[in-house]
This record gives structure tokens, C-alpha cells and sequence, in this order.
């Protein structure tokens, strides 16, 4: 999304030369050209999570009565403990950011958010309400890739949001542009069926994906074929269309030629992980090393990925492995086996951060430049729909990990920047102009506004200052 | 001297960049052009302090792009003749032809964006002298370039629908299909929004792989289910249960145990072929779709090497444009005629989403299509006709609103803009909690709205009267009404029965018994003794009748408590609060329900003092009136308005003592020349509407809404907070109309609004937009005697709007086309 003058401002030709373009904008992309791209994660999860569970619980008695009064303060994350259902990431202190003090009432809140969390607008289920692209696919843009994003879920099959089908490739958090959603895969053995086809050694796979190459370059020869003698806007009208055929099939080129790579980098899943009742834990787990795989081959450099939504049923979950258990109710205060509600979500978070750890150490091990593919990393891990199982969007915790070459100056830290209506408050719009502004979309403001907080006279345009490296 | 784009002379030998990216080649502009950017541009765009930030001696080190984009805005600047400034020394005709040529040589050679495409987008749609197209001067025969046209939001689902040839209720209830994502999205803009000049990009080929992979699926799955693949109640996704009959010639492939015949290919491609292009193969296409469907089923056998060339077909841009080439001989002109088969689908997509009726194919087939009496003939039939367009006015933005053609109120609606309220978010608590914005699953206020505006056009479509001056003036007004006015006045005088009858009874403190013995009547009224949230308990209805018939008013024909109502936003036409919104009554709670509808509201004249098309042309928290007045200059005046230089960041600055006004004049107008330039041509158009506010409220106080002016805070949530407040100022100016009787100052909108009705200039810029919405593009200085046709049809026939459709339609700007 960007205004007008943005544009104008960034594209030569303003709407003339808009017309001769086919391919997919790469208005923004990084200038840096022989570095490493950038990598973003985007990890959300559903029913909400609770501020008040980020705080680490070594600060003084000082910052605890702050952060109870939700005043502005931080704090060197190294000198505290971390939330125990976060110990497991204590190795990665110093490229954590806890961060509260967000707010997002301008998205649709309460039970879910739809592409709200990502885009900054009240979205819902009509597809209408997509206004623009959201954050990871503008982020995208920028950092282009052969696949350009992947999104990553585990469905819902009951619910407010119910997708009807956790094995298919279905409406996700993530909108490509003005009332386009995209497309998420839900679960291991779909994902990796499409994400990995080209590569596969599969038979019937390897045949499948050869009919899709054949079709494609027959309707691409054929509106070819359209544009002669045709020229101007006449002319756009079927080549950019061919063009965009021929994108795709030089995309599939690319990965085919990025073959080798690829298959080294198939994720190498025991096949539990492909059974059609897998558990909402191991969903996860072979998400993960999907997630993983198509980040160290440059498939893709930006994934979002649902890890859970308030219609999941969970199984699999430590200690609970025979429940079947329903997040709405645990919202709504109701625990499962022996654990209380508190509990559940706590254990459930846990696991959330175990497969944090295992995407950062993994990445931490893979070399790239001087250093490793972390260095060019950020990860997000938030909630879909804000602080609580009815979110109202007056806050809405992150916890961020990001690499040495990540251009925000946040790392380290717990951040609880001033709450809602008080002056400094920032919006996920902010944070989000933030990230783009950082990564070289110059963006004035990402993001709806909250009309709530006119009232008070602040400007609640552009990125948070502070956080600019 | 200010010529934005005039380039340094010395600046003119540089390497010049191809359009897409070619080689570097020297641009020279030859001595006479040299001498000529000498003489009127290169005073004012040199140097340090160069005008708008035009710095044209750097030329030589701009990008190759910015170069390109400096000669297109020197192109539009000499076509439009807007530079050099008016009061500074003009190049003669000859002079600025020159120009003109060598710019335009210029970007030719760098396969750059012409002049000519721009005028094709909606923002230079008023760039024709108006004069000149209804002077008569003009004799050119009319015509439209040969061109594709992508179909509407609307038109696509139309065809998706049309390819599993739905009937009856069916082809009406799957107006949303699970697994089809609609790829277009038309734009948001207040006007006409459907040209014929968008291209087809790679976001919709990304959204159409996944749609032709659905549909191709559900194409052959009754088939597959015969075939024992699998049975009849497994989907794979159980919220998608979608399961259409399979072509017969799909079938026989799918059910074949062998290889099939290419007999049967080529049915099942010319089945394909029909449901989604709505045409047949030609051999050559045959021949090709034939090797590829034979080599796929060679591969992966007979159903999903079928499927391959199902998909194949449904890729096809084709499916996505409407193709409108002409077909025989050319005339004298140059023109070539629709063919039938083209007319055919031209003429039903102006009328609907559908393509040709039955009817309409039949003409088309019998070579009675060839005429304009054929097209006056078809056009005046499909608009008597009341079912076959039957719909929504706008499933796009999840309107149930059903009328016989939605396309023609759709065209009040682009051209007025007032559905854009839905997209001006508000906050709430400023309208004392009685707006809501929109949300999951509803429009909520401005939906409501937006449906009340459409039934003011509707209902002067019935009338088809005087249309553009009794929507422009009437004070007629519909509120609520979701039953008809005969339903109403029955439910009405049931309750009223109900009321007399028991008032003195005890029902307060012994329903029961009072129920017990009015059993029979109250039940007729649907009343019972329910104490759910949505009951109609006899305590409840009866307090509700005792705060509206007890205090001599009309309730509204719902009851507050039902559910789904909504309706609880007469504050947005400044009538008093409905009683028993949210279970309360209070002192303010006296509105006395019309029953009979339309009705006059006092202070509102026409759609523009509707409160949708207010809010729709309002910000968040203000009203504006340079907004407002553009859309005056713009849609009523066939007036143009530069957009806003990049270099100017437009803002309003705050000033707790100022009225909003105030606060707009302070940067745009007299005093500061450069804006006044521009807003001279709406500032004085917007201001007489500043007496509505920006939910659309009539006010002659403006509150000053800062912190500073607070009087009482809100107490509670959703209650509005009062503030110091400021009379407002509505005098403005109507220039442009072209009549210096109408012309002049104006105390107010109604004023203005009135003199606005009886301007031919008016009727005929409202005619110049449906010319837009009709033939999908701006008008060229060729189509005057087109225009020319459809204002007299209008005026001849008392104003009506059916006349002016019929005289486009069958006008040769519609029926002809022009290769170029």
C-alpha cells in the first residue's frame, strides 16, 4: 500500500508506464544488490495472548509497578530471566525483543482478525474487506524470491473460520492485494506435494508437475500469439497477461535449475508427519521444517505461518496427548485434563517456542556472507486477534528474534512503549511502517488509523523512531 | 515564467534510455525547439531556484525514466495548454505544434506512454472541450476504437456462474462460489469505474490458476462420481459441497475405458470452448487443443488429461475480455460494425452481468443484429424486460438490494459516489454512538444509507421523469421503510388497536391475565408473554407503544428488540432518536415513524444532501469541502482539476479557535496564490455544503472539536463529548455553468443545488457520464454528435433516462468500431 505521491514519487512514468507493466511490482527492491536478502517469519497464533505473560519475572519491584501501570520503560533483556514457558529460548536472549505496548483496535477484533493482524484494516470474512496487500507480502516485494511467500497453516476444521479441510490449500492470514487473499497450505503433506513437486521422485508427482508445465506453455504461447500487430494499451492488455505466464513458467525454471540445492534441502520428515490425522503438534513440527527448507533453499524469503486459530482443535499437546483440545473454550476459562485454562495456553505456548528455537539454532548453523542465514533473519512471533481470547486490540504483544543484518535497533530488549491514548502510543501501523521503512519501502504510514486516538491530537503516522537502526 | 517542464537547452544532448530498459541513445532536440524552450521555459526552471522543484539543468544526469516522465508532463502541458502561465507570453499555434511534434517524436521512439492513452484513463475524462462537443460543429462520424474490455467484478462471476449453466434458482444462488476468488476489483474512485483500459496483469493470472484448477474439478466431479472414483457424499472439503451436473461430452471421456475418439475430444473442446468463451473452436484452435488434450491423456489417462485442457481453456484471456473488433467492410469512414454475435454481448453487459439472452442470441443468429433499428429494437425489449437482469445492485459490497436492472442504479451510484461511505470509517462515539461502521457480515449505517439513496434513484428511474433534476432537487426521502407502505399502514393500525385497547388495563403488573383475556388479538399481532432478548412479551411491546402512541407518534414498523435491526441512525437525517434502541427510552426518544414513504425531510434537498453521499465525501472526523466541491466541478460542471502536485503534502493545520472552514482557507485559499489556483475551482463549490456535518447532519454550529474547547467530557462509552462551537459559514460561489443568471454567489447547497438543476451544462456533463459508464471509455471530440443525440433524447422525451440509454446505445459511438 502505498499513497499516491509514494508512487508517483518512485515510478517514473506514474500511470503510463503502469500500463506496460506485467510483472508482479518490485516498486521497492533492495538496493543492496550482492547481499543476502532479508528473511521474515511471521508466526501467529489464535485465542489471543496475554501481556501480562511476556513480562519477564525478574524486574524490580519498581518496573513491576510500571509495567502494571502500563507506562513506557525497557529494559536490558540480559540481565532478566525470560517468562519460563520462554526458557527455552534463553540462548537467544540477545536477539529477542519482548515488545508491549502496541495497540490494533483499527483490525477487526474478538475472535479473529482474518488478514487484519497483517494489513492493519478491520478485515472479516467478505473478501471485499482485504483493502490492501498485507505487511509480509509487501515485505515481499522488496526481498523477491522465486515463490515470493509461503504461507504455512494449521486450519481450523470447526470454528468461526472453519476452512472445512486442514489438508488443503485454503484461504489464509495473508492478501496478495485489494481483495486478494492468499493461499495457505494446511499441512505437511499438501505443502510439501506442491512446494517440493519439482524435485520430487515421485512418479506420479514428477508427471503431474510436467502436465502443469505443458499447459502453462501452451496458454502462454497462445495469448502470445494475441499481441501481434496490436500495439499501446491494446497491446498491454494481452502481453502483460503472456508475460505473466512467462514469469511463472521462467519461476518454475528457476526452481528447476535451483534443483540441487532444493533437493538437499527437502525436509526429511518421518512420515507421521504426511498421515492424514497427524496431530495439530506435529502439523506444526513438519510446518517448521517446511518453513525451514524453503528459507534455506531461496524458494522463498518471507513465510507466514498460522501455528494455531481459535477453531484448532489441538492434540498432540505434552501432557495432554489424549485431549482433544477446543481453544475457544479455553479462552472462555475451561482447562483440559488436569490443567487449568491458565495452564493449557501456557503449555501451548511452550510449544510455539520450542519450534521458535529450533527455526533459530537451524538457522544459525546454516553459514551465509561471514556469518549465518539468522544474521539476515527476523522472526514475529504475535497474536492474530490481539491480548485476550475477545481481543479489543488495546494492545498486542510481540516477541521478535532477529539477526545481526536486521535493520531495526530493538534487539535485546524488553519494550513496553506508552499505552493506548497516552502520548508517544504506537499502533501495529506504526510498527509495521517501522519494518518497511527499515527494509526500503518508504511508506508514510502503513495502515489504517485508529479513529479513537484522534481525539487526543497525536500523530499517529509514520514509523516509531526509536527503533530505527 | 512557469513552464513545469520545459527542459535546459544545453540539457538536451544526453543519453537517453529506451522505455523498457534499452540501450542509451543521445536525445537532441533540433535548433528550432531549442530556440523555442529559449524563449518561453528555460527562465523559470534552472538554477537553484527553479519552480516547483523542477530542476532542468540537471536533466542530463536524471535517471533515463524521470527524463521519459518530464517529456510526458511537458506533452500533457502543451496539449492542454497550461503552461506558460496565462499571464505570461503564449507560443503561437505553430510554435506549440512543434513542440507538440518533437516531444511526441521523442517518446515515440522510446516506446513510451503517449498523450493519447492518457486521455483514455477516467481522470482526463472532462479534458474535451464541452462547448465544442455540443456545439454542433463537429461532423466526424462517431466511433470506438477496436479494443478488449475486461469484464466487470460483476460480468466475471456472471460467467463463472454461465459455465456450469445454472438455471432458474440455482443460476441465481450461487452468486458466491467457495472456490472462486473474484480477480478484479474496480476502483474505489468517485465516477465511472469500469473503462476498457485495464490490462490483464499477473495478479489476476495468479488468482485464475487457482480458480481454473476449481472449476475444471467441479466440472468433471459428478462424472468422476459415476465413474466409481469416489462416492457421491465424499468432498474433500466439507464446507464445499458444490457439485454441478458434467457436460455429456466430458462424460463420455471420463466414463471411456479406452483412448477416446478425436470425434470426442473435439466435442468435449467445443463444449469447453462454448461454456467458457461462449464461442466455438476454430480448426486451427481445434487442431491445437486437440494435440495438447491427446498428449495429457496419453500421460495420465482419460480424466485428468481431459481436466488439462479444461484448464487450458479457462486461462485463456478470452475468458476475461470483452472482444468488440467490428467485422465486415469498412465504410467511408474507416469503421467497421459490431459483428452480431458481438453486439449481442455488447448490448447485454451494458444492461447487466449477463450475457445475451435467448432472445438476444436468436437476433444475433437470424442477422437481426445489422441495424440501428435491430439495436433500438433489442435494447428497448431487454429494458422492459424485469427478470432477466434481476439482482443485487452490487454483490461486491454484499448488498441484498434486488432490483430488475442493476446496472442503471449502478450507474447513479458511480456517477454520485455515495457508496463510498462505507469506506469513510467514523468514530462512533462522535455520533453518540448511534453510527456504526461497517463490519462482519454488515454495511451497517452507511449500508442502510446507501440503500435509502438507491431507493431515491430507483424511485425517479420509475417515474423516469425529469430524472437529473428531481435527483438533484427533490425533497422526497426514504428512512427505514423495509415494508412497503400498504404492509405498514396494517401493522401500524394493528398495534395502534392493541394500544387503545389495553392501555387502561393492567399489563404492567398482571400480563398474564391481560393476556389471557386479548389472546386472540394480541396473538395476530404476533405478541405473547416471551421474555427472550428477541420477544415480543406484552410488557415490553406495550411500555414501547405507551412511548410512542402514548406520546402521539408512529413506531417504526419494526420492533426495536428484533433481531437484526438496525435501524436506529434517524439522528443521521436530524430526526429525533428512535425510541427503544439498546431497551431505552429517554425524553429524545420522539421519533414519529413515516409509514408512508418517500416523504419530505426538512433541510435536504437531492442525493447531495443525502447523508451517504455526504459521509461518502467527508474524512474520518471532518467534513470537506474540497472534496465536495471538486465533485461539483468535475461531475456537474464537466470542469477539470489538476490532481495535487507531488510536491505539495496537503494538510489541514489545526487551530483549536478556527472553524474547519477556516481552517482550509488558511492554506488553499486567496492568500496563498499557487493552491488558490487550483482550489478556487472547489473551495467555493464545497463551502455551501458546510452545513452538514460530517456524518451528514444539518448543523448551523460547528463544534470545535480539540481538546482545548471541551465542555463535557463523555461519560460513558459511545456518548459524544460537547464542545465550544462556531456558526457556520456557508456562502460560496457557482461558477462555470456557463449561464451568467445562474452563476454568482450562493448563501448555501440548496441554493446552489437549484440553480445546478436548471443549467444545460449540468444535464449534459451528467449525459457525458453515462456516455462513460455505457461505452466503457471518455468521450472523444468525435462522439459530439452522440452526445448531442442522447441530450436531445433526454430533453425531448421530458427527461427521461430510459430515452438517453436507448440513443447511446444505438448511437454509432456503440455500434461501430475503428481499428487505429
Amino acid at each position: 500500500m502505498k499513497s499516491r505521491r509514494d508512487f508517483l514519487k518512485t515510478t517514473a512514468w506514474g500511470t503510463g508506464a503502469a500500463i506496460l507493466s506485467s510483472r508482479l511490482p518490485n516498486a521497492f527492491a533492495d538496493a543492496d544488490q550482492g547481499k543476502p536478502p532479508m528473511r521474515f517469519i511471521f508466526m501467529h497464533k489464535g485465542n489471543g495472548l496475554f501481556p501480562s505473560v511476556m513480562v519477564p519475572p525478574s524486574l524490580s519491584k519498581e518496573e513491576m509497578a510500571k509495567e502494571a501501570r502500563k507506562e513506557a520503560f525497557e529494559v536490558d533483556l540480559a540481565k532478566h530471566d525470560l517468562p519460563p514457558w520462554m526458557s527455552v529460548l534463553n540462548d537467544h536472549k540477545q536477539h529477542m525483543t519482548i515488545l508491549q505496548g502496541l495497540s490494533g483496535k483499527m483490525c477487526t477484533n474478538g475472535h479473529h482478525s482474518w488478514q487484519s493482524c497483517l494489513g492493519v484494516y478491520a478485515a472479516n470474512e467478505r473478501l471485499s474487506s482485504i483493502k490492501w496487500a498485507t505487511v509480509d507480502f509487501e515485505l515481499a516485494k522488496l526481498f523477491p524470491s522465486p515463490l515470493e511467500h509461503i504461507e504455512l497453516a494449521c486450519f481450523p476444521i470447526d470454528g468461526g473460520n472453519a476452512r472445512g479441510n486442514i489438508h488443503g490449500i485454503e484461504k489464509g492470514f495473508s492478501a496478495r492485494g485489494p481483495q486478494q487473499p492468499n493461499y495457505a497450505f494446511g499441512s505437511p503433506k499438501v505443502a510439501i506435494n506442491e512446494l517440493f513437486k519439482s524435485v520430487s521422485s515421485d512418479k506420479a508427482d514428477r508427471i503431474r508437475y510436467e502436465l502443469e508445465r505443458k499447459v502453462l506453455e501452451f496458454t502462454s504461447s497462445k495469448q502470445s500469439s494475441l499481441s501481434r500487430h496490436l500495439a499501446g494499451l491494446e497491446l498491454a492488455k494481452v502481453k502483460n497477461y503472456a508475460e505473466a505466464m512467462e514469469d511463472i513458467r521462467q519461476r518454475n525454471n528457476k526452481l528447476e535449475s535451483m534443483g540441487d540445492v532444493i533437493g538437499k534441502n527437502v525436509p526429511k520428515l518421518d512420515s507421521k508427519y504426511f498421515a492424514d490425522d497427524l496431530s495439530t503438534i506435529d502439523c506444526q513440527i513438519g510446518h517448521t521444517q517446511i518453513l525451514l527448507s524453503t528459507l534455506i533453499s531461496g524458494m522463498t524469503n518471507v513465510v507466514t505461518f498460522t501455528v494455531d486459530e481459535l477453531g484448532t482443535l489441538y492434540t498432540g499437546v505434552p501432557g495432554l496427548e489424549s485431549e482433544k483440545i477446543n481453544l475457544h473454550d479455553v479462552g472462555h476459562g475451561k482447562g483440559a485434563g488436569k490443567l487449568k485454562a491458565e495452564e493449557v495456553r501456557e503449555n501451548i505456548r511452550t510449544c510455539h517456542m520450542s519450534l521458535i528455537d529450533t527455526i533459530v539454532r537451524k538457522l544459525k548453523s546454516v553459514p551465509e556472507g561471514n556469518g549465518t542465514m539468522f544474521d539476515n533473519t527476523m522472526l514475529f512471533y504475535f497474536p492474530d486477534n490481539g491480548e485476550t481470547h475477545h481481543g479489543t486490540g488495546i494492545e498486542w504483544p510481540y516477541l521478535v528474534l532477529s539477526g545481526r543484518n536486521a535493520r531495526l535497533n530493538i534487539a535485546g530488549r524488553y519494550v513496553r512503549l506508552p499505552y493506548w491514548g497516552h502520548d508517544g502510543h504506537k499502533t501495529i501501523g506504526n510498527w509495521f511502517t517501522t519494518i518497511l521503512n527499515a527494509y526500503g519501502n518508504p511508506i508514510k504510514h502503513y495502515g489504517d488509523l485508529d479513529l479513537g486516538l484522534n481525539k487526543f491530537k497525536m500523530d499517529q503516522t509514520g514509523p516509531i523512531r526509536q527503533f530505527m537502526a | 515564467m512557469k513552464y513545469v517542464v520545459c527542459l535546459v537547452i544545453s540539457a538536451f544532448v544526453v543519453p537517453l534510455a529506451a522505455a523498457e530498459g534499452g540501450d542509451a541513445s543521445p536525445l537532441t532536440a533540433p535548433q528550432p525547439v531549442q530556440r523555442l524552450l529559449s524563449k518561453y521555459c528555460y527562465d523559470c526552471h534552472s538554477g537553484q531556484k527553479s519552480e516547483a522543484d523542477v530542476r532542468l539543468d540537471t536533466f542530463a544526469s536524471l535517471d533515463a525514466k524521470v527524463r521519459l516522465d518530464l517529456l510526458n508532463k511537458l506533452q500533457e502541458q502543451i496539449h492542454f495548454s497550461q503552461m506558460p502561465p496565462q499571464d505570461e507570453k503564449q507560443p503561437d499555434p505553430a510554435e506549440r505544434k512543434l513542440l507538440a511534434d518533437w516531444v511526441r517524436s521523442e517518446l515515440v521512439k522510446s516506446n513510451a506512454p503517449l498523450i493519447e492513452d492518457k486521455l483514455r484513463y477516467p481522470d482526463y475524462g472532462n479534458s474535451v472541450d464541452h462547448h465544442k462537443l455540443f456545439s454542433g460543429e463537429i461532423k466526424d462520424a462517431p466511433f470506438t476504437p477496436a479494443r478488449r474490455w475486461l469484464v466487470s467484478p460483476q460480468i466475471f462471476m456472471g460467467r463463472i456462474i454461465d459455465i456450469f449453466r445454472l438455471k432458474g434458482e440455482a443460476h441465481s444462488r450461487y452468486t458466491n462460489l467457495y472456490g472462486i476468488t473474484n480477480p478484479f476489483v474496480l476502483p474505489d474512485r468517485s465516477g465511472i469505474r469500469d473503462y476498457a483500459i485495464t490490462p490483464l496483469d499477473g495478479g489476476h493470472l495468479l488468482v485464475m490458476l487457482n480458480n481454473a484448477q476449481w472449476l475444471s474439478h467441479k466440472q468433471i466431479r459428478s462424472a468422476r462420481v459415476k465413474n466409481g472414483d469416489f462416492k457421491a457424499d465424499f468432498f474433500e472439503n466439507r464446507a464445499d459441497r458444490f457439485s454441478p451436473p458434467t457436460p455429456a461430452a466430458f462424460e463420455a471421456i471420463i466414463l471411456n475405458d479406452s483412448q477416446p475418439l478425436d470425434d470426442a475430444l473435439k466435442a468435449a473442446i467445443q463444449a469447453q470452448f462454448g461454456m467458457v468463451l461462449q464461442r466455438p473452436a476454430d480448426d486451427a484452435e481445434l487442431a491445437k487443443y486437440l494435440e495438447l488434450t491427446r498428449s495429457a491423456i496419453d500421460v495420465v489417462g482419460n480424466t485428468e488429461g481431459l481436466r488439462q485442457m479444461l484448464v487450458a481453456v479457462l486461462l485463456d484471456s478470452e475468458f476475461l475480455y470483452r472482444l468488440e473488433f467490428g467485422d465486415g467492410p469498412e465504410d467511408a469512414d474507416g469503421r467497421r460494425m459490431l459483428s452480431p454475435r458481438e453486439a449481442s454481448y455488447a448490448i447485454a453487459y451494458a444492461l447487466g452481468d449477463w450475457g445475451p439472452d435467448p432472445l438476444l442470441v436468436k437476433a444475433a443468429a437470424e442477422g437481426r443484429l445489422n441495424s440501428r433499428d435491430d439495436y433500438r429494437r433489442e435494447v428497448s425489449r431487454l429494458l422492459d424486460e424485469q427478470n432477466y437482469f434481476k439482482g443485487q445492485i452490487d454483490p461486491v459490497i454484499n448488498d441484498s438490494t434486488v432490483v430488475s436492472h442493476p446496472k442503471i442504479i449502478r450507474f447513479f451510484r458511480e456517477f454520485f459516489g455515495y457508496p463510498n461511505a462505507l469506506k469513510v470509517f467514523k468514530d462512533s462515539a462522535r455520533s453518540g454512538g448511534y453510527y456504526q461502521n461497517p463490519g462482519r457480515g454488515s454495511s451497517a449505517t452507511p449500508g442502510s444509507l446507501i440503500r435509502e439513496a438507491d431507493r431515491v434513484v430507483a424511485m425517479h428511474l420509475s417515474h423516469d421523469k425529469n430524472v437529473f433534476e428531481n435527483l438533484l432537487t427533490s425533497d422526497q426521502f426514504f428512512m427505514y421503510h423495509n415494508v412497503d407502505n400498504e404492509k405498514g399502514s396494517k401493522i401500524i393500525a394493528g398495534w395502534r388497536e392493541v394500544y387503545e385497547t389495553l392501555k387502561e388495563t393492567d399489563w404492567r403488573n398482571n400480563p398474564e391475565k391481560v393476556f389471557a383475556e386479548h389472546q386472540e388479538s394480541l396473538k395476530k399481532h404476533n405478541i405473547d408473554l416471551g421474555k427472550g432478548p428477541h420477544s415480543n412479551g406484552l410488557p415490553r411491546v406495550m411500555e414501547h407503544f405507551t412511548y410512542t402512541f402514548g406520546k402521539g407518534n408512529t413506531p417504526f414498523t419494526t420492533f426495536p428488540w428484533a433481531h437484526g435491526n438496525n435501524f436506529r441512525y434517524s439522528q443521521s437525517y436530524n430526526l429525533p432518536v428512535t425510541p427503544g434502541v439498546n431497551g431505552r427510552y429517554g425524553d429524545d426518544d420522539n421519533l414519529d415513524y413515516q409509514v408512508i414513504q418517500p416523504f419530505q425531510i426538512a433541510n435536504r434537498k437531492g442525493i447531495l444532501t443525502h447523508p451517504a453521499w455526504l459521509i461518502a465525501h467527508s474524512s474520518n472526523f471532518h467534513t470537506d469541502p474540497v472534496r465536495r466541491g471538486r465533485w461539483i466541478q468535475e461531475k456537474l460542471l464537466a470542469g477539470r482539476v489538476p490532481d495535487v502536485p507531488i510536491t505539495v503534502d496537503a494538510k489541514v493545520p489545526e487551530d483549536p479557535h478556527m472553524t474547519f472552514r477556516e481552517r482550509v482557507e488558511s492554506v488553499t485559499g486567496p492568500v496563498n496564490a499557487m493552491c488558490w489556483k487550483c482550489h478556487q475551482h472547489m473551495n467555493p463549490l464545497g463551502y455551501p455544503f458546510e452545513f452538514y456535518d460530517d456524518f451528514g447532519r444539518y448543523r448551523t454550529e460547528e463544534p470545535l472539536e480539540n481538546p482545548e474547547n471541551l465542555i463535557t467530557r463523555a461519560s460513558r462509552k459511545n456518548e459524544s463529548e460537547t464542545y465550544k462551537t462556531r456558526t457556520v459559514n456557508t456562502d460560496g460561489v457557482l461558477k462555470g455553468t456557463g449561464d451568467s443568471k445562474l452563476d454568482g454567489p450562493v448563501t448555501d447547497a440548496i441554493v446552489m443545488i437549484d440553480r445546478l438543476a436548471k443549467s444545460d451544462r449540468v444535464r449534459q456533463s451528467i449525459i457525458r457520464h453515462a456516455f462513460r459508464f455505457y461505452l466503457g471509455r471518455n468521450e472523444m471530440l468525435s462522439d459530439s454528435q452522440t452526445l448531442i443525440a442522447a441530450d436531445k433524447a433526454y430533453v425531448e422525451s421530458g427527461g427521461s433516462f430510459k430515452a438517453v440509454i436507448v440513443s447511446l446505445l444505438t448511437s454509432d459511438s456503440f455500434m461501430y468500431r475503428k481499428s487505429r
